[in-house]
Parts: structure tokens; C-alpha cells; sequence
């Protein structure tokens, strides 16, 4: 966002409200702010072309240990003031809980290369003309792909403040951009869809080609699958269904999940939870990470945190309320989708540590196995809090160390911890996903899981 | 909300270079949530939220620029912006006349007088009754929500609406534990309608709910992978009719020929038992506007009548390319977002059979009390829901319950494998995502049965 004269700064906002802060109230204000772009691209036109600017503030109030919470977009100076008196109102109804405390906020290191002010520069044509050329790409790699059901490059500057009764303000500012593309292939009438993305901090080092051609490739290999047997066979999760899976698991590492009994691991704390083949670790400073920042959205500098060593648990991860509450500090791993929402606790850059085969390697080890490329209905199927799953799948068969022929209308079914424990092969090609922070896994041979088809 | 001329003039900027077609969005949101969470009021949130998005269409390119700000500079800006990505249109103006004034939705008899207190009362309500169902409760958080939407459209074909969207909804999720077993059971009725509605569904009702559901299955045993029929209770089907068919019968999916409904109006695809419809209308119903997202007044479509596919859900762009009027289905989840073609309240009807009867002629199948959400592959038409709440039929008869199950199949295949459509009927409240936008919907069915569906269990 331009800090236009007349306009007040993020920081400006943020240290106006802790100004509102009456003796012995604790107050914090996150300001967020960004301009971003999105352009889709569909049958080599541009379909939509949507440009933005937007900023918004979230007050919090820590009164007697009770937590109160207002927010709205874009506020004046005097409007700050209004949204401290509302949260305070609001805070007024919340049970008080020793444990809500702010963090000290102090400046932290900041992380180099966050923000390309190259990327600010891009002109709008630049990224029209780069959605046009991604869609082609996407249509000409596979001959049985010809269309996409949309192709988008989209962009974002943002910016955030935080300041607090405990310190600040402090700020950072990033860009990031984007390529993702459904293609479509279609042959004898059927049609399947690939879906791939690029992230990078700007334009110049996005590499959209591999991602179109990824997406079609994708698509193509899915057409003339069948239904498979129902039956318990080793799987091998593509990295993307791996993440997917540690998704739910993630759930499960929060310490707001263990604090109030809703993880399966709560009580596992140096206890073997799976395979020694894994390790997870989270990094909210990991160089060129999507989920990297400076500080968390509390204020809280960012760290490293391991999670399970070689198929031990080691600890949780925490925002400031769960750590305190936990006895221990926090992780730095506070997070809110925007102004509009109370800190939660979120992953940063969270993935498995890298083995050392290849995903052709892995294969070929698989035996008879099933290769689950996507995972479908994620949210209704698996549950961090009972630890059970059932996904639908597409995939392929692996047969004699490859790929084989495809599979559609299955589901994949275990619990967290058969998974865990099942684990036989973690694979070298570590990969990030953007699903709720950044979260990241490479190709992964399960000994073994549920299949249901016919 | 916004003065006329400043309307008029915002459009006036956003048609100088050439589109056939502006239009001015502009929404003021108020949000009240309150959670209760661990036995505790944990916090109270209290919101606004504000913006205005300009669209322009040219020939089948859309522009649309967003902001905060709702001041003329602003809007012009804005105005501009949108204008300027479809600049190639030449210099022709046309201009905007909106002297008739902004036809106003209906006022709906949304109470304000509804305390805090009272707020977080029904939320202990909610925790109390729910905690009281049995000693294995070992977690309760509920959700007090309600907002308040005023939006104000307006475009160059003279449309002008004004509408203020009440919605309320309360949710509880439960956690039961027994022995290494931890099960969740929820429930979230909403409705668009004032915080008055949680008198006619008083919260205590929501937290037994969800406690009974959790509770039932601490005593489920693995679910089966195999096929089977599965007879869905009340609302169930609604929700299978949104991920079968519903989302490939939106217009976007379909005029992008990625539809495996595309080129299929007329065909006979599901059961003769099946008539399903999408109604916008319904009174105070979840998904239910006076007008849509781009000022086109909402309307009840059949989608499936007596098994024939006789309709699909169009937006403004959708329905001008295939040269038909919009439905009303042109819906986003805020200024932040493009219109797009999305379900309002979905529903298959209600038949004639007796839902008893139903599972009585079922020698051997699954019945699924509760749904959670699902998705759907719209190319493929394959498509997942969970079973939140699932027992096995045996000789007739609901048996013991069953866990972790999502159900899988292809929605032309299942929707023609319907072959029981009960006479009771009910409906479903929940956020339906896509394409990044989430909007309240509603999913409405009687208790139905499919012949022939896949079970996605651990026990093969």
C-alpha cells in the first residue's frame, strides 16, 4: 500500500490504538495492508482482471486476563480509538484466564529478501501477457490436453504492523506471486483434471513452465481410469497428497488442540509416534519459505521448531496463550488469516526432512502398490481430533517399479498414527504447499492402507 | 449508503472506455462472534467491514477493482482502474441514468434487542445441555455468529437494489472420550434472520445434538470398504445433491465445457424419484437473498424434474453468453470477490415412500444419520461426502454404528441409482467453498437410498 501523505501509516494506526490503552490494560493492534492482482486467463483470453488495495485493523484487549477483539477495515485515526473502546466492551463479557497475556514485542531480525520492490514495478500488460503465454504452455504439452478450466498469475504486496502495550511497533512487508493452472484433458469424451502452481517472491523468478506442463501431464495420465478393488495395499502419496495428510496432522501438533484434548498425540511427548525414517520440523525463517516472516502475527520473532525426531515427539507447537499455559515460551507459530481474526496457532514453513531416494527410487521399492496423485474431500474425511481419514483419490497403479494404469472413485482410509508408524520410504523431492501456512512433503511409501473401490 | 450522483458518476467513469456493461457493488458488514471453548467464554469479537468493487464487462473480459474506501475519490479510482484493463474499447460513452431510485429488498424482522448476555447465556446453554448427555463429553466449543450485510448495487442496465442481509448461526462441536477412542459429533443451524432465531432453535437443542453424535460413536467399529446401498437420513441427500450434480449444473463449469453435465438439458440422467430445484427464495432460509450479488432478484430453478436435467444456475456473464435470463445465482462471498454461479438452497423433493419402509426393504447397507461436508471433480463428476454419524442395516434394521467413512462416486451414476425417495424432509446449514469464496448454503432432502454406493472404510 502507498503511505500517501494524508493517510495515516500501518504503524501510525497501530501505535494510535496502544495510545487508547488505560492503566493496566494490556492492548495490541495488527494492521495488515496490501495491493494485489489476479489475472485469469481462459481459451486465450483474459477472462477476469481484478486489481485491489485494501488495509484493515484488528484491535485486542487484555483486561484482568479476559480477551476482547474488534476490527474493521481501513479506520481513521479517531476510528482506532472506537474500535479500542469496543473491544474493551467486548472483553468485558469473556471469563478471565491467567494465561492471556501479550508477548513482549522486540524488534526482530529481519529476513532478507522478503520484499522485491522489482515486483511492485511489474506492470498490469506484463502480468496479462504472462497469463496468456502460461494458459498456451498448458495447452500445447500434452496432446490430449487443449483446454484449461482457468490458468491465473496473480500477485500481492502486503504489509503489517503490530504494535502493543508491550512493545513495537514493529513491521515487515513482502510480495509474493503466483501461477496455478487446472488443465483439462479430454479423450473419447471423458475428461480429468491436473491442477500445478509456481510461487515465488516475483515474477522474474516464478517458474510458471514446468507448472503448465505439470498440470497437463497430470490430467492426461488420469484418462481411462477405473474403479480399483477394495483392498489393503502399500500407497505411494505424490508429495502433494503427502501434504494433504500432514495437514490433518498439523492440526494435531497445535498446542491449542492439545491444550483443550482435542489431538490424538496429546499425552505422546517423547514417545515413539512413528517411523524412524521421520522427521518434522517447522521454520518460520526458512530461506524463500511462503509461510516465512520476520515475526508471527503477535509479535513474536519466528523460530525453528522440531517436532518429531527420527519418529520421537518432541513438542507442540505455540502461540503466546498456549505456550504460557503450557509453561513454555512460545514457538513463534501465532497466526490469523487477516485483521479480522484472533491469533491462533498456525504452521509456518512446516514439512518432513527430505530422505535421500529419488521418487523414481521409491517406486521402484513399492511392490504392488497404489500411487494417489490427488486427494478430494479432505475436509469432511479427516479429522486431526479422532486421527481417522478417509479421502477420495485419483492415482495410478504402480507395478513392476513404475506407474501404471489409472485409478478414479477410490478412497484412501487409516488413522494418523498407522500412517506414522507405516511410513517405510520418505523420498528427496521436498516440495511446499500453500494449505493454511506453508506446508511441505516429498514422494512417501506407506507400508500400507485401506483402498475402497469396488 | 452512497449518494446517487456519486453512483452514477462512478459508473459514468468505469464505461469511458468502451465496456457494454458497468457495475458499482458496495457492502457494509457488521460481525458479532462470540466463542465458547473449554468451559470458558473465551472471547467476544465485534466487527466491521466495508468496500465497494467496480466491474466492468468487456465483450467476455471482466474487470473488477476493489477498495476500502468508500469516499468519490476512491470509487473514481477504483472506476478507473476497472476501465483501464479493457482500455483497447475506444472512447464510446454512454451514459448512466439511475433516477428511479434503488428498489429496496423487503425489510426482514431482524431484532436487535437481543443482549450480550444473553448471547453468551444461550452459549452456556449450548455447553450445559451438551455436557449432560453423558460422562464421556470431554470438550464442548460452541459458536455464537451473526452479521448484519447491507449491500447496495447498482449497474448500467438501470438496476439499482439495496438490501440488508441479516444471518445468524450457532455451532457446537463435541468431543467424547472413552478409553483411547475420541470421537466428535456437531451441529450448526443458521438461518437469515436476527439472533431471534435461536429462540425457535434454542442452542441447548444443538449441544445435545452434537454431544449425542459424538457419544454414538465412541461404540463405532471400523467402517466397511466395500459397495453397498446406502440410505441417507433427512437433509443427507441435499447435501449429495449439491456435490452430485449440483456444482457441474452451474453455468461457469458448464460454458467452460469442464461440466460432465455440459450439452446434457433435456437427457434423462437421474431416477424418475428425482426432482431437485435450487430456490433463493425460501423465507428466512440460510442461502436465501432478496436479490443476488448483481441485483438480479433470486428465483426457485428446477434443476432435475421427475429425473430429466430441465435447468442450470446461471450468474449475469454466464446467462448473457448463452443469451438467457440470469437466475439469480450470481453470488459472492464479499466486495473482495467476482460474482460467480453458485447454489443458494439446493433440494431434492420430498416422494411418496415411508422413510421407515425405506430401511426396512434395505437386507444389508449403510445409514448415514449425519453428513459432513464433501467435494466434487466437476470434469469427472466423481465426488466424496463423510459420514459424520454412520450405522449398518442388517435384515431391515439400523444396527451398530460405524466410523471414518467418506462415501465416493460419479454424480450421473448415483443420482440415476436413487431408488427409494421418502416423504419426511430436512434441510442442512453450512459454507460452501469455490473458487476460494465461501457462501452460506443450504441442502435439503427426505431420506433417500441409493442402490449401489462405495464405502471408503479401513475395513476391507
Amino acid at each position: 500500500m502507498s503511505e500517501n501523505a494524508g493517510v495515516p501509516s500501518l504503524a501510525d494506526l497501530c501505535a494510535r490504538a496502544v495510545r487508547a490503552a488505560r492503566t493496566g490494560e494490556g492492548v495490541e493492534a495488527y494492521a495488515g495492508g496490501g495491493r494485489h492482482v489476479d489475472v485469469r486467463v481462459r481459451a486465450g483470453r483474459v477472462e477476469s482482471l481484478t486489481s485491489a488495495e485494501t488495509r484493515g485493523v484488528g484491535v485486542r484487549t487484555v483486561i484482568d486476563g479476559r480477551v476482547g477483539y474488534a476490527y474493521a477495515a481501513d479506520p481513521s485515526l479517531d476510528e482506532v480509538d472506537a474500535l479500542v473502546d469496543a473491544a474493551r466492551q467486548s472483553a468485558a463479557f469473556a471469563e478471565p484466564d491467567e494465561f492471556n497475556v501479550l508477548p513482549a514485542i522486540e524488534q526482530a531480525e529481519p529476513l532478507s529478501g522478503l520484499y522485491r520492490e522489482t515486483q511492485e514495478l511489474v506492470p498490469a500488460e506484463r502480468k496479462v501477457s504472462t497469463a496468456l503465454e502460461f494458459e498456451r504452455a498448458a495447452v500445447s504439452a500434452h496432446p490430449d490436453v487443449r483446454k484449461v478450466r482457468s490458468a491465473s498469475i496473480a500477485d500481492a504486496v502486503s504489509r503489517v504492523a503490530i504494535a502493543s502495550t508491550r512493545g513495537g511497533p514493529v513491521t515487515y512487508e513482502r510480495t509474493d506471486c503466483w501461477a496455478s493452472v487446472s488443465a483439462i484433458a479430454e479423450r473419447d469424451g471423458e475428461m480429468q483434471m491436473g491442477f500445478e502452481f509456481a510461487l515465488a517472491r516475483e515474477l522474474d523468478d516464478l517458474e510458471w513452465e514446468p507448472a503448465a506442463r505439470g498440470a497437463a501431464e497430470r490430467a492426461a495420465r488420469l484418462l481411462g481410469g477405473e474403479q480399483p478393488k477394495s483392498e489393503r495395499l502399500p500407497v505411494v502419496l505424490d508429495p502433494g497428497a503427502a501434504t494433504a495428510f500432514l495437514s490433518v496432522l498439523a492440526g494435531a501438533l497445535s498446542g491449542e488442540a492439545v491444550l483443550k484434548g482435542r489431538s490424538p498425540l496429546a499425552s505422546m511427548v517423547g514417545q515413539s509416534v512413528g517411523s524412524p525414517a521421520l522427521t518434522l520440523i517447522d521454520d518460520g525463517r526458512l530461506p524463500g519459505g511462503t509461510g516465512s516472516a520476520p515475526f508471527d502475527d503477535e509479535g513474536v520473532k519466528t523460530g525453528r521448531t522440531l517436532l518429531v525426531e527420527a519418529g520421537v515427539l518432541r513438542g507442540f507447537l505455540h502461540n503466546t496463550y498456549t505456550g504460557a499455559r503450557s509453561g513454555r515460551p512460545s514457538t513463534g507459530n501465532a497466526g490469523r488469516s487477516d485483521h479480522r481474526s484472533v491469533p491462533g496457532v498456525s504452521p509456518s514453513n512446516l514439512s518432513f526432512e527430505p530422505g535421500t531416494l529419488s521418487a523414481e527410487e521409491i517406486l521402484r521399492q513399492a511392490g504392488r502398490a497404489v500411487y494417489v496423485q490427488d486427494v478430494t474431500g479432505l475436509h469432511s474425511g479427516a479429522s486431526s481430533i479422532t486421527g481417522e481419514f478417509s479421502v477420495g483419490a485419483t492415482g495410478l497403479v504402480v507395478e513392476g517399479g513404475a506407474l501404471g494404469r489409472p485409478l478414479r472413485e477410490m478412497t484412501v482410509a487409516s488413522t494418523l498414527l498407522e500412517v506414522l508408524s507405516g511410513v517405510r520410504e520418505v523420498g528427496s523431492d521436498l516440495r511446499f504447499f500453500p494449505m493454511g501456512g506453508s506446508i511441505g512433503a516429498p514422494t512417501i511409501l506407506v507400508g500400507e492402507m485401506t483402498i475402497a473401490g469396488t | 449508503m452512497i449518494d446517487a450522483q456519486v453512483v452514477q458518476d462512478t459508473l459514468n467513469r468505469a464505461l469511458t472506455t468502451g465496456a457494454r456493461f458497468a457495475e458499482v457493488f458496495v457492502e457494509d458488514r457488521s460481525s458479532t462472534a462470540i466463542r465458547l471453548d473449554d468451559g470458558k467464554i473465551e472471547e467476544v469479537v465485534a466487527g466491521g467491514d466495508r468496500g465497494a468493487g467496480i466491474r466492468v464487462f468487456h465483450g467476455e473480459t471482466q474487470a473488477y477493482a476493489y477498495t476500502n474506501r468508500l469516499d468519490p475519490g476512491s470509487l473514481e479510482e477504483a472506476a478507473l482502474a476497472a476501465a483501464s484493463a479493457v482500455r483497447d474499447g475506444g472512447d464510446r460513452v454512454e451514459m448512466v441514468d439511475l433516477r428511479s431510485g434503488p428498489s429496496a429488498a423487503p425489510e426482514l424482522p431482524a431484532s436487535t434487542d437481543v443482549s450480550r448476555t444473553q448471547k453468551v447465556e444461550w452459549l452456556r446453554e449450548a455447553d450445559d445441555a451438551a455436557r449432560a448427555v453423558d460422562a464421556t463429553v470431554r470438550q464442548v466449543m460452541v459458536v455464537y455468529g451473526e452479521s448484519r450485510q447491507h449491500v447496495m448495487i447498482a449497474n448500467s442496465m438501470g438496476d439499482w437494489t439495496e438490501e440488508v442481509r441479516p444471518r445468524i448461526r450457532l455451532f457446537a462441536q463435541v468431543v467424547a472420550v472413552r478409553d483411547d477412542v475420541m470421537q466428535t459429533g456437531f451441529e450448526g443451524p443458521g438461518a437469515l434472520a436476527g439472533p431471534e432465531f435461536l429462540r425457535r432453535r434454542p442452542p441447548s437443542a444443538t449441544g445435545e445434538v452434537a454431544a449425542r453424535m459424538a457419544v454414538a460413536m465412541l461404540d463405532g467399529r471400523p467402517a466397511p470398504a466395500a459397495r453397498m446401498p446406502v440410505v441417507l437420513a433427512p437433509g443427507g441427500g441435499g447435501i449429495l445433491f449439491h456435490e452430485a450434480c449440483g456444482h457441474g449444473l452451474e453455468a461457469d463449469l458448464v460454458q467452460h465445457d469442464a461440466s460432465i453435465f455440459r450439452g446434457r438439458l433435456g437427457e434423462t440422467l437421474a431416477s424418475p424419484l428425482v426432482t431437485g430445484v435450487d430456490d433463493g427464495t425460501v423465507p428466512g432460509e440460510w442461502g436465501t437473498n432478496a436479490f443476488d450479488d448483481e441485483a438480479t432478484p433470486t428465483h426457485r430453478t428446477v434443476l432435475f424434474d421427475g429425473g430429466t436435467l430441465v435447468g442450470l444456475m446461471y450468474d449475469r456473464l454466464r446467462a448473457d453468453g448463452d443469451g438467457v435470463p440470469s437466475t439469480g445465482n450470481g453470488r459472492r462471498q464479499s466486495y473482495a470477490h467476482l460474482p460467480i454461479p453458485r447454489m443458494t438452497n439446493s433440494a431434492i423433493l420430498a416422494g411418496d415412500a415411508r422413510p421407515e419402509d425405506v430401511v426396512a426393504s434395505t437386507p444389508h447397507g449403510l445409514y448415514a444419520k449425519a453428513l459432513g461436508g464433501g467435494q466434487v471433480n466437476p470434469s469427472t463428476g466423481d465426488f466424496v461426502f463423510g459420514v459424520a454419524e454412520g450405522y449398518m442395516i442388517e435384515q431391515g434394521k439400523i444396527t451398530g454404528a460405524v466410523r471414518g467413512a467418506n462415501l465416493i462416486g460419479n454424480g450421473p451414476q448415483i443420482l440415476a441409482g436413487i431408488d427409494a425417495v421418502a416423504d419426511d424432509f430436512g434441510v442442512r446449514h453450512g459454507i460452501c467453498g469455490k473458487d476460494g469464496q465461501g457462501v452460506p448454503v443450504s441442502n435439503g432432502s427426505p431420506t433417500l437410498r441409493i442402490a449401489d454406493m462405495t464405502i471408503g472404510g479401513t475395513d476391507a
